[in-house]
């Protein structure tokens, strides 16, 4: 009887392990909180056809992938231009979309971006992304959060 | 002079096959490893098999990266270091834990059924 006292111990132990397996993980692993890769500095504006001016940008600022082809990019960007207003810059990635859809798609919806940079995938590829929208939250070249998917208010009503 | 000609003719068209066959078993490496690569969007799918724009990307990617002098070896690497290891379908790390864990557990209730049982006949 003795003995069966112990196997909640030994549980517990296995269960111990485990967890100190999971928060020790290789920072590799945890995928957030990567640096911005260089490339995304490298390309240049679509409009101003500059290179992206980091000083200009801050610490703190927004990374959205979109494309013309994208319906809920359409769905999140009023928030993306309620963002603009309020003064956080956002870099747009444009994802392996057509030029003149493109165009006629800011000139269409607004442009709320600082920065746009058209991407034939190679940038899409360094961020790790999976789909479009996607919006990385950056803050001193650190992605701290990723957001697959379209924008909710609820995602962005800590920085209006 | 003929035969000259004959051979050389001869001589290049097994040049041209060999080129060919090189190109035609690097298109299969890379498709065989395609097969390993997880489509993060259809997750049962590789991306061999995906048409999402996240497969076709990929393979856009791995192929330039390739035709750069990269080895599959060196791109499988980064891919782990950008999407994590669920991207691959042979992860590379050495998941002790997650094989030895099942053993563990029916090892424990072995343990556990065997002592119930004693008790029982004991009684």
């Amino acid at each position: 009887m003795k003995k069966n006292l112990f196997l909640p111990f030994i549980g517990l132990f296995i269960l111990a392990i485990c967890a100190f397996y999971y928060f020790n993980q290789a920072p590799s692993q945890k995928l957030e909180a990567k640096q911005v890769p260089a490339v995304l500095f490298e390309s240049k504006d679509f409009y101003m056809n500059e290179l992206i001016d980091t000083q200009n940008l801050g610490d703190f600022y927004i990374i959205n992938f979109f494309a013309s082809w994208c319906k809920p990019c359409l769905a999140e960007h009023p928030l993306l231009m309620e963002l603009q207003s309020k003064g956080i810059k956002i870099i747009g990635v444009n994802f392996r979309d057509d030029e003149d859809n493109f165009i006629d798609w800011i000139e269409e919806n607004g442009n709320p971006f600082e920065y746009i940079i058209r991407d034939d995938g190679s940038i899409a590829y360094e961020m790790g992304l999976i789909g479009v929208p996607e919006t990385y939250f950056i803050n001193n070249k650190i992605i701290q959060k990723k957001i697959q998917g379209p924008l909710f208010y609820e995602d962005i009503e800590t920085y209006l | 002079m003929k035969i000259l000609k004959h051979t050389s003719n001869f001589l290049l068209v097994i040049f041209l096959l060999s080129l060919f066959s090189i190109g035609y078993s690097n298109e299969n490496k890379l498709n065989d490893y395609f097969k390993t690569i997880r489509c993060l969007v259809c997750e049962g799918q590789s991306i061999h098999e995906s048409d999402t724009e996240f497969a076709i990307n990929l393979k856009e990617q791995i192929k330039i990266k390739t035709n750069s002098g990269m080895s599959i070896k060196e791109i499988n690497q980064e891919l782990v270091e950008i999407y994590g290891e669920q991207i691959s379908f042979n992860p590379s790390k050495n998941h002790f834990l997650l094989w030895v864990m099942p053993l563990i557990l029916v090892l424990v209730i072995f343990i556990f059924i065997r002592n119930k049982l004693k008790f029982f006949y004991k009684k």
